[in-house]
């Protein structure tokens, strides 16, 4: 028979759409998974890394004799001790430019916290006492700590040898100066978000050690096993002779998709021939791992007197501290997305990110498109202002459908749904609460948003996915993915289960080892359900089709009235014809037909982007959402208080829509907490935010009940046309926040996060006027 | 994360601490140890040696003292913020333990130890001061008494001596017509305040003032008495205009400094704010009924 | 080294009740409770999180009490009873909070949960009937980045009262 493929699967399904409670889960309420830092080796020694205390600074001299010297100390490496001591780079992906990341710094420190020497002792005590009989002398160099003032020609260089302009990308399409000039209404504002901490609770970790066959074997918490290759190159050892393993995250974010702890522990192990375990204390991680970007937004914007946007002007300046990582691709992302979700025909954006001495910044949920969710919902609320329209007027007027035209010129594949998106959002919040307090004040506000899912489509990302039976019938699936914590492999085996008949709970899925699973690509940019999810249903659907004629003899049935559901190959129609798949597997075996296979998915790919318009194919779908807030603004001290909170998102398929919910809410929650609370202040390269008692992330008091809206418009090019959910929900609350307070308190904070003191100086500023009531309504 | 190695002594005779505290003028007291461990699983402090105090008998008692309350330096938050004896008779102390920080740090916190660490955003040395609260503490040489209000001195800085140890806390009789207020502003439930206020008002039967007292912490080196508010409500009516003006005259008499969460002045303009409501809410209990305690 | 002498030198024996069973350890007084149940027990379900008391991911019961393992040192522990999250339940029977949990997807990493369902745990042993908000300031000092804590509370609802989730399955 012609092989089904996934699209033409019956709906509806058995097992995907059903909230099923993830085998993970389970674990996890018991106390047995093991966490990168709960792996236990004999011999075990502890690492340490000794950082720079300096964000801007020549180093000397480095004496490590007093240290080497002490009890219980195995080993003190400086960048001598490393045998390639730099990280080669290629920041755009497109062979630009190179760069090369010192592992640990030699000569100079760029930034506070920044990694100098390194330590293995028997004892954790040990090493701390070995870190503190390092001596170095440093040399304070100036520094330059503000990325506006790193473009000035006159600034000093983070690097003697290039400028401080790290990435300048430009998007531009059709005469925005034509377009301000049609325009009946132009708004003109900068915005500025925070520097941000993924604060997973699972701090950075990783046990390493040389196994028997001479294998550098790092079990590290990371987002991504890929980065086996980079660690290779810095121990100058063939690719195939190091080997990472990811169990289990304790949340990743976007936080664990660089390197962390790997590089390190692997060259202490790798100089000691021992097991090492190296955990960073959480002050160490708050002090020096990168961050989520500041952004610095300057947009203009022009619609007619009908709400409808003509032209858009955006400047997006983006702090990426001292070394690339993935700045540039974040700032991409940005540009994509800097006009949101809207169709605007004249557009020119500049997206740059500049080295600072300030603390890295690099991939966070998000991932740029969410900075830039609340200059451009913020701009729509100012426009909706001035035109005398509602919030929800002037956005659909102007909402992306299908077949439009994104301002890269490439045109929108799917449907965004947005209308629909927004109403459920809206409907959701339901009556307006009463204040609680004679100051109280309560106010509502939305915000829409588009996140790309999916790599950059000249990245050419490629999953693969191996799936094969047991003798009895069991089912395991082998994929390189890792797992956040976002149900990344529950979701794999629910894939399966639906394609190949076999109950959840009688597949194992294998996960996260470079060296026994097939490469996955790592877990972020949204893509894993998108590429990995496809991976499997296509690993399952060839498998599939080898064992139908199998089952369908076995049964002496047409292939196409044979089916496979609950562990059994039956005849559609016919409940009583059915037989176990372990006797399919049995009668494969027989006649030399294969029950497992390797496959692959392979992502939508084009060519590059034009570099002077940003014209071409970028990112391959984008997941569309509204989330609608009440708030209450306390008039007298500034404090905000969440009291609503509804978040919809078209996710296209829910494969799981417990796990979707979860994503939503835990999302929203996020943004939420970037709204409101969370800030990594730096002043003059110092991070003054190295404590968790002073890093605010949401308690269970801080936040409402999140309402999870899911809208399945069956639009994605996911595995059963799901979209990715991971990142979404992150974008929109700032900016529905921010209309909530302007709504409650007459007033437009422009500035992340929006403390209680920001609130009440924009109050008490705010010019004595009426209030027009149809403004920015909701 | 791991402390540094350090000499422990775990005494379970006050003579036996108090000689141990002579001789070893240096040492840390480890009571809760909800401030102290942290510090030093920071490195932030490295003490060489710690006189463990939690097995000391005697230091985890409540009971009533006259009219008032005599508490131990042991009592833990979470016995402040349940036990039925306080509740009934400080209420103001419930309500102050039950704002601290988490369960977990409640469980094992002590009254002692929150006051001889003297955070200056602290619950419980703001409530100690407003209610006028007085300081047992001993030393190998005898056993002294000293106000709340003389005992906090500067930031993180008391009135106690080396080799000295705070025993206990008699909270004195609360007069009848007396109701407290209690009003802080945290940026997240559970942190330190970053201005907190407790008043505790007297009236008499016509709804006079006889006695106010008014504390505000987070905006000084350590929490202060209001002594011009206090001045301004003592034998009048308690309007709402008497109030404000109370409140009006906080701003004056406060020190506040910048940090992270909040800037000198906008502290400053919070002390006002949160003084008036922790007025207006003692007004309001000390209005609800003769009899009903701070 | 002094530090690395002192280390050895100061060890004394500790013995207190873990999860039901009496443990006898070797602790250097400045070994918290969180190191010697993690690395001298083997006690991984209980985390580090941050050695500020702060995010509750170190959370055990003593005597029955939640408390950061990370601020009490192990010798405080001694002749008291210490459970974490092992011994709500038993080996392939779950608590019925853990349970809820799992039906309510109220855990995604898993980072937080054991502390989570052990502060859960003393809270409705105390508070049979709570509200949704008496849930949330249970659980205020248990910080979660997965979830927005809307699961958690839901699958502490589901348990209240009755003393077993009532909702085992997923909604």
């Amino acid at each position: 028979m012609a092989r089904r493929t996934p699209d033409e699967h019956p709906d509806p399904f058995r097992i995907v759409g059903r909230p099923l409670p993830r085998f993970d889960v389970a674990d996890k309420v018991q106390g047995t998974t093991l966490y990168a830092a709960d792996w236990r080796l004999p011999g075990m020694l502890a690492g340490r890394i000794l950082r720079a205390v300096y964000p801007s600074a020549r180093i000397r001299r480095i004496s490590v004799e007093h240290a080497r010297g002490l009890p219980g100390v195995a080993a003190v490496l400086t960048a001598d001790d490393v045998p390639q001591n730099a990280l080669h780079e290629d920041p755009t992906g497109l062979g630009l430019s190179s760069f090369a990341t010192p592992v640990l710094a030699a000569d100079r420190v760029r930034y506070q916290g920044e990694p100098v020497a390194l330590v293995a002792a028997e004892s954790e005590v040990a090493a701390q006492a070995a870190l503190e009989a390092i001596e170095v002398e440093y040399e304070p160099l100036p520094g330059v700590f503000d990325a506006g003032a790193a473009l000035a020609p006159d600034a000093p260089r983070v690097h003697p040898d290039r400028v401080n302009l790290l990435i300048h990308w430009k998007l531009r399409q059709g005469d925005v100066e034509a377009g301000f000039r049609r325009s009946d209404a132009v708004v003109e504002r900068t915005y500025r978000t925070q520097r941000v901490d993924h604060a997973a609770l699972e701090p950075e970790a990783a046990v390493a050690w040389v196994d028997g066959d001479g294998v550098v074997t790092i079990r590290a918490a990371t987002q991504v096993i890929e980065h086996f290759r980079e660690i290779a190159e810095i121990l100058r050892l063939p690719h195939n002779k190091v080997r990472v393993m990811a169990p289990f995250l304790g949340g990743g974010f976007g936080g664990k998709e660089d390197m962390t702890v790997e590089p390190y522990v692997a060259l202490l192990a790798w100089k000691t021939r021992r097991p090492v375990r190296m955990l960073w204390t959480r002050q160490e991680s708050l002090l020096a791992r990168p961050k989520r970007h500041p952004f610095t937004m300057s947009y203009k914007t022009g619609a007619t007197r009908d709400g409808r946007l003509v032209a858009q002007e955006i400047s997006l300046l983006a702090d990426a501290g001292p070394y690339p990582l993935l700045s540039p691709r974040v700032v991409f992302a940005a540009l994509v997305v800097g006009c949101g979700p809207y169709r605007v025909p004249n557009v020119k954006i500049d997206a740059r990110a500049v080295f600072t001495n300030n603390v890295p910044t690099s991939a966070m949920r998000g991932f740029g498109a969410m900075q830039v969710t609340f200059a451009y919902e913020s701009q729509m609320d100012l426009l909706a202002e001035q035109l005398g329209m509602s919030a929800l007027e002037i956005r659909s007027r102007n909402f992306l459908q299908k077949g439009d035209r994104l301002p890269t010129g490439e045109a929108l594949e799917t449907e965004a749904a947005l209308p629909h998106i927004t109403a459920r959002a809206v409907d959701a919040l339901g009556e307006r609460s009463r204040p609680s307090a004679p100051s109280g004040r309560v106010g509502r506000g939305i915000a829409c948003n588009m996140q790309p899912y999916g790599r950059t489509v000249w990245f050419r990302d490629r999953a693969q996915a191996w799936i094969g039976f047991e003798a009895d019938g069991a089912l395991v699936i082998r994929a390189g993915i890792t797992d956040l914590g976002g149900g990344q492999a529950a979701s794999l085996a629910q894939l399966a289960a639906e394609v190949l008949g076999v109950s959840p709970d009688r597949i194992a899925v294998h996960i996260g080892d470079s060296a026994l699973t097939p490469l996955a690509g790592g877990t972020f940019a949204t893509r894993q359900l998108y590429m990995s999810g496809n991976a499997v249903v296509k690993a399952a659907g060839e498998l599939r089709a080898m064992m139908i004629p199998v089952a369908a003899s076995l049964l002496e049935a047409a292939e196409p009235d044979v089916q496979f559901a609950d562990n059994h190959a039956g005849v559609i129609g016919a409940p009583e014809r059915t037989i176990a798949l372990a006797r399919v597997v049995a009668e494969c075996a027989r006649r030399g037909i294969p029950t497992s296979l390797l496959s692959g998915f392979q992502g939508e790919h084009a060519a590059p982007i034009d570099l002077e318009t940003g014209q071409g194919r970028t990112f391959p779908d984008y997941t569309f959402g509204c989330h609608a807030v009440e708030v209450e603004v306390d008039a007298e001290t500034g404090t905000v208080r969440v009291l609503k909170l509804a978040a919809c998102h078209d996710v296209g398929r829910a494969i799981n829509p417990q796990s979707v919910e979860g994503q939503i809410q835990g999302g929203a929650v996020m943004g939420a907490g970037q709204a409101l609370m969370e800030e990594v202040a730096v002043e003059a390269g110092i991070n003054l935010t190295t404590l968790f008692a002073g890093y605010l992330i949401p308690t269970a008091m801080d936040m409402p009940d999140v309402r999870a809206l899911v809208v399945e418009s069956g639009e994605g090019k996911g595995p059963f046309s799901a979209r990715g959910i991971g990142e979404p929900p992150t974008g929109p609350p700032p900016a529905a926040v921010a209309a909530a307070i302007q709504d409650a308190v007459g007033v437009r904070l422009m500035e992340l996060p929006m403390t209680p003191e920001r609130v009440f100086d924009a109050v008490r500023a705010r010019p004595a006027r009426p209030k027009n009531e149809a403004r920015g309504k909701v | 994360m791991y402390p540094s190695p350090f000499a422990y002594h775990a005494p379970v005779t006050m003579g036996e601490t108090l000689a141990l505290l002579a001789r070893l003028p240096e040492a840390k007291i480890l009571a809760g140890g909800q401030s102290l461990l942290p510090l030093m699983n920071l490195g932030l402090a490295q003490p060489g040696a710690l006189v463990d105090v939690n097995g000391l008998p005697g230091l985890e008692t409540v009971t009533e003292d006259g009219g008032g309350l005599r508490l131990g330096a042991l009592v833990r938050h979470r016995t402040l913020e349940t036990s039925p004896l306080i509740r009934r008779r400080c209420p103001a102390l419930a309500e102050a333990a039950s704002l601290i920080g988490n369960i977990r740090v409640r469980h094992r916190g002590t009254l002692g130890g929150s006051l001889a660490h003297a955070d200056p955003a602290a619950e419980l040395p703001l409530v100690a001061v407003a209610l006028g609260a007085t300081l047992e503490i001993s030393r190998l040489a005898g056993a002294r008494e000293v106000s709340a209000a003389e005992f906090f001195r500067g930031y993180l800085l008391t009135d106690l001596a080396p080799g000295e140890l705070v025993t206990g806390v008699r909270i004195p009789a609360i007069a009848p017509g007396t109701g407290y207020g209690l009003a802080e502003l945290v940026r997240r439930a559970g942190d330190f305040a970053i201005v907190a206020a407790c008043a505790v008002i007297t009236t008499d039967g016509a709804g006079v003032c006889r006695q106010a007292s008014l504390a505000i912490g987070g905006v000084g080196p350590h929490p202060l008495v209001m002594r011009r508010a206090e001045g301004l409500l003592t034998g009048g009516p308690l309007t709402d205009r008497r109030l404000a003006e109370a409140a009006d005259a906080v701003p004056g008499e406060v020190a506040p400094e910048s940090d992270v969460h909040a800037t000198a002045a906008y502290r400053r303009a919070m002390a006002r704010v949160m003084a008036y409501r922790a007025l207006a809410q003692a007004r309001a209990r000390a209005a609800s009924g003769p009899g009903r305690p701070a | 080294m002094e530090t690395a002498a002192a280390e050895g030198a100061a060890r004394a024996g500790v013995r207190f009740v873990l999860n039901g069973s009496p443990v006898d350890v070797w602790a250097a007084p400045h070994e918290t409770l969180l190191a010697v149940l993690r690395d001298t027990l083997g006690a991984t379900e209980v985390k580090y999180g941050c050695g500020e008391g702060v995010c509750g991911t170190c959370t055990v019961l003593l005597d029955g009490a939640p408390i950061n393992a990370c601020l009490l040192l192990a010798v405080q522990a001694a002749g008291r009873a210490v459970t974490t999250v092992k011994g709500l339940g038993a080996e392939g029977h779950l608590h019925p909070l853990q349970r809820a949990f799992v039906a309510h997807e109220a855990a995604q990493c898993g980072f937080c949960t054991p502390g989570m369902l052990l502060v859960a745990h003393a809270f409705l042993a105390d508070h049979p009937r709570p509200t949704r908000d008496e849930i949330r300031s249970a659980i205020a000092g248990n910080l979660c980045r997965c979830t927005g804590y809307t699961r958690i509370v839901d699958a502490i609802e589901a348990c209240a009262g009755t003393g077993k989730a009532a909702r085992v399955e997923p909604r």
